[in-house]
């Protein structure tokens, strides 16, 4: 049984949505990168303080029902509503706005965008 | 036109690998999504997948991109449309004649109907002459 603890992010400079909690439990402990690159700075932020388990979306996968948060670096169309689509918790690095053919499925609920590390605050 | 062609350079190319079921839906929308092949599964059902051939840089403003022999001139290429392009096969190619990107990863293009994408087909990106 991991320890877990939660943090809040709210949206950064010109973002838009949140601010989301999130507690990642042994059920929904991934902090899941969707950026390149490795995992972002923000994904490590948030696996750091809550004690999820941070993985490289463009390296591999795990069901979306044990995804805590997904953090994405999407300029605005695709990526930016797949997961809230999926109802999975959504940081978007960028200051991004629903737009785009999933836009419905954007909420302030499931999306927060324009995150930096120092968005990430403990709960 | 091969004076055109002899003058051109292909700064990208690549070759699908695979089209995603809901594609032809964006399309209808004057959108096409590409990703490269390691693209998480979530996001292959709205997307053309693509291997990179060749790569020096992304699309810029006068630029053509050519799918097949359908060729169209960028009209604006967001902040992030080159590393989303480099870095993860990523392109938001849209067909909304906007000379400034709405979103950061946008390239868009002239207002027409864009080309139906199957497997085997090539994506150019020619730079602009000179």
């Amino acid at each position: 049984m991991g320890e877990y603890k939660a943090v809040t992010i709210a949206a950064g400079k010109g973002g838009w949505g949140g601010p989301l909690t999130i507690l990642p439990t042994d059920k929904k402990k991934y902090v899941y990168s969707v950026t390149g690159g490795g995992i972002h700075p923000v994904a490590q932020r948030i696996a750091d303080m809550t004690g999820g388990v941070p993985f490289d979306g463009f390296k591999s996968s795990v069901p979306f029902d044990e995804i805590a948060v997904a953090v994405i670096d999407c300029g605005g169309t695709a990526r930016v509503g797949v997961y809230p689509m999926k109802k999975v918790l959504t940081v978007d690095i960028h200051a991004t706005s629903p737009a785009g053919p999933l836009a419905q499925f954007i909420t302030k609920e499931l999306f927060v965008s324009g995150v930096k590390p120092d968005d990430v605050k403990e709960a | 036109m091969p004076d055109q062609q002899n003058n051109s350079k292909v700064v990208y190319q690549s070759t699908v690998t695979a089209v995603g079921e809901l594609v032809s839906d964006f399309r209808d929308q004057g959108l096409l999504v590409w990703f490269g092949e390691n693209a998480p599964s979530e996001l292959h059902e709205f997307s053309i997948l693509h291997k990179v051939a060749h790569q020096e840089r992304a699309p810029m403003p006068g630029d053509v991109i050519e799918i097949n022999s359908d060729r169209f001139t960028v009209l604006a290429a967001g902040s992030v449309s080159s590393d989303n392009l480099l870095n993860l096969g990523h392109l938001d190619l849209k067909a909304n004649g906007l000379t400034e990107a709405e979103l950061p990863g946008d390239v868009n293009v002239e207002v027409c109907e864009l080309p139906m994408v199957k497997v085997g087909d090539t994506l150019k990106v020619i730079a602009a002459s000179n």
